[in-house]
């Protein structure tokens, strides 16, 4: 099923992904932060849960009582509404998060970028990133706009454990791990912050469309 | 109360998941074998989303600190209660002090025991379901172990009639090995060959497999698709990596990933995947997603006709 520029696919009996397009880009990641935040406020009977992506946005809903089709066309109708300027600015919050430039891989990054340490948390400090989408484990935000002079690939050998509140770099990423996980990201830092708290009313701290800056704590 | 006296090496509480928290990150979770978790909790006149024990990987055993009805369902095991043999998807009633023994699973991999009432641990994002990797849910986030004890939620309706055992003909054919599939949101950009490999072969299910996925031996794709920018997938989602073997994912998969799902399996056929064992196989058949809705509307439907046919086998008594 498609309508301009849109097409909708489903993801099994109970999801439904609508797809905004081929290429990555800050605009269209805009446009479906706007979607998704439109469908939730359109309360559409049976969706159960929207997960905004890069070019796409995913709706659940409740397959005993909805049909796929007559979903697929109301949600192609409620984005067909929306561009990024419909995103709710209220929605998106600025964070700051205190790290301490500690981690293990600080070293090798500077060497593998031909900076030094002082040099990699400078322009790790200096950038705003915006979260781009939430997945890998619960809490973890995957967070563009990486300064390019720090983009390296991801360690060839995963690590089995990296601890919660390491604060990584991998490719033109940032992230903060918020549980304990293998992780394959370069460990520059650590943070107090916690970024998953199950009990919490809003369990994960960071939410698709925030921003983030990083500031240097001793 | 019910206490872990001897643990299986896999034990956990789940119920039907996290439905509402994906785009935090946060896997459904719950159980892996929805239908075994209806109808275990139909028997002995829970909701069908109660939560229960799923059981896996050895023999153990449990004691009841109280009179309780409760029922086996999934994987088939042999199992005692004060010594006598208990049966599968059957009403039974447990004495304060009864102990359950499960020898072993014969077949499948995950066993689920409902209690009537339900298990009763903290709801954590609207389920109870034990989300291992991030130590949350269930009880305290954790495996179960010998020692732990569990108490029952008050039961809501009138006690079920020990006995009533489910009908053959609602029961999923588990031992056919057929899953029926969906067309995934990728499923285009694959030509008809990497769709013959997929549909004309059957996938024997590797070792390496767990509740986050099952990685599916067989023929690979030799068609793999780009990698794609990452979006949501589900439970049921079959993923065709670089190297063209296909991992299908399971309930504590992550919420989204990079990898094309050329099919999705049909949400009413994933407890037949999820009761294969390493080195069984599966075979996939391609089906509408109007058929798949119809069987998932089914499958609800007959799972109440238990509850139902549970509760007035009751009225009969």
């Amino acid at each position: 099923m498609t309508s301009p520029g849109l097409e909708a696919l489903s993801l099994g009996d109970s999801a439904i992904t609508i797809r905004f397009g081929t290429e990555k880009s800050p605009a269209l990641l805009a446009r479906i932060q706007a979607a998704a935040a439109t469908i939730a406020r359109a309360k559409l009977e049976g969706v159960e849960d929207i997960v905004p992506a890069y070019l796409a946005v995913t709706v659940f809903y409740d397959t005993l009582n909805r049909n796929y089709a007559d979903l697929a066309a109301q949600l192609l109708k409620v984005c067909e509404s929306v561009d990024e300027k419909a995103a709710d600015p209220a929605g998106a919050r600025e964070h700051v998060i205190p790290t301490r430039y500690d981690g293990i891989d600080l070293e090798s990054v500077a060497a593998a970028t031909g900076l030094s340490t002082e040099e990699v948390i400078t322009r790790h400090t200096a950038r705003t990133y915006r979260v781009d989408l939430l997945g890998f484990v619960p809490g973890f935000a995957y967070m563009s706009e990486l300064d390019e002079s720090l983009a390296l690939p991801r360690l060839s050998q995963p690590r089995p454990r990296v601890a919660a509140g390491s604060v990584a770099i991998a490719a033109h990423q940032t992230a903060v791990y918020p549980l304990d996980t293998p992780g394959g990201w370069h460990i520059i830092g650590t943070t107090e912050v916690v970024m998953f708290d199950p009990i919490r009313s809003e369990p994960a701290l960071l939410r698709a469309g925030d921003t983030v800056r990083f500031e240097r704590v001793k | 109360m019910i206490a872990i006296e001897r643990a299986p090496p896999y034990l956990t509480v789940q119920d039907d998941g996290r439905r509402r928290s994906r785009a935090a990150g946060v896997p459904r979770a719950g159980a892996m074998d929805s239908f075994a978790l209806g109808a275990a909790n139909a028997v002995v006149g829970n909701s069908l989303s109660a939560a229960v024990l799923e059981w896996g990987l050895g023999g153990g055993s449990i004691r009841f600190e109280e009179e309780c009805f409760f029922a086996l369902a999934g994987a088939a095991p042999s199992a005692t209660l004060a010594g006598a043999p208990v049966a599968p998807l059957t009403t039974i009633q447990a004495r304060s002090g009864d102990e359950l023994v499960i020898n072993q699973l014969d077949s499948g991999w995950f066993l689920y025991i409902a209690f009537r009432g339900g298990l009763d641990v903290p709801v954590v994002l609207h389920s109870r379901s034990t989300y291992l990797p991030g130590k949350f849910g269930g009880f305290e986030g954790r495996l179960l172990r010998n020692g732990d004890s569990l108490r029952l939620r008050e039961p809501l309706g009138p006690a079920p009639s020990p006995g009533f055992h489910v009908p053959a003909n609602l029961i999923p054919a588990y031992a056919a090995g057929v899953v029926h599939v969906t067309p995934g949101p990728q499923g285009s950009l694959f030509n008809e060959h990497a769709w013959r490999s997929v549909l004309d072969n059957g996938f024997r299910i590797s070792n390496a497999s767990d509740r986050t996925g099952y990685r599916l031996e067989g023929t690979a794709l030799t068609m793999t698709g780009a990698a794609l920018a990452s979006e949501a997938g589900c439970p049921g989602a079959i993923q065709v990596p670089g190297d063209g073997k296909l991992i299908a994912l399971m309930a504590d998969a992550p919420t989204v990933g990079g990898y094309p799902k050329i099919a999705v399996i049909s949400e009413p056929d994933l407890p037949i995947l999820a009761q294969r064992q390493p080195g069984q196989t599966v075979r996939f058949e391609l089906i509408t997603i109007e058929q798949s809705q119809r069987a998932a509307r089914r499958r609800a439907s007959e799972l109440n006709t238990i509850r139902h046919l549970a509760e007035s086998s009751l009225r009969r008594a």
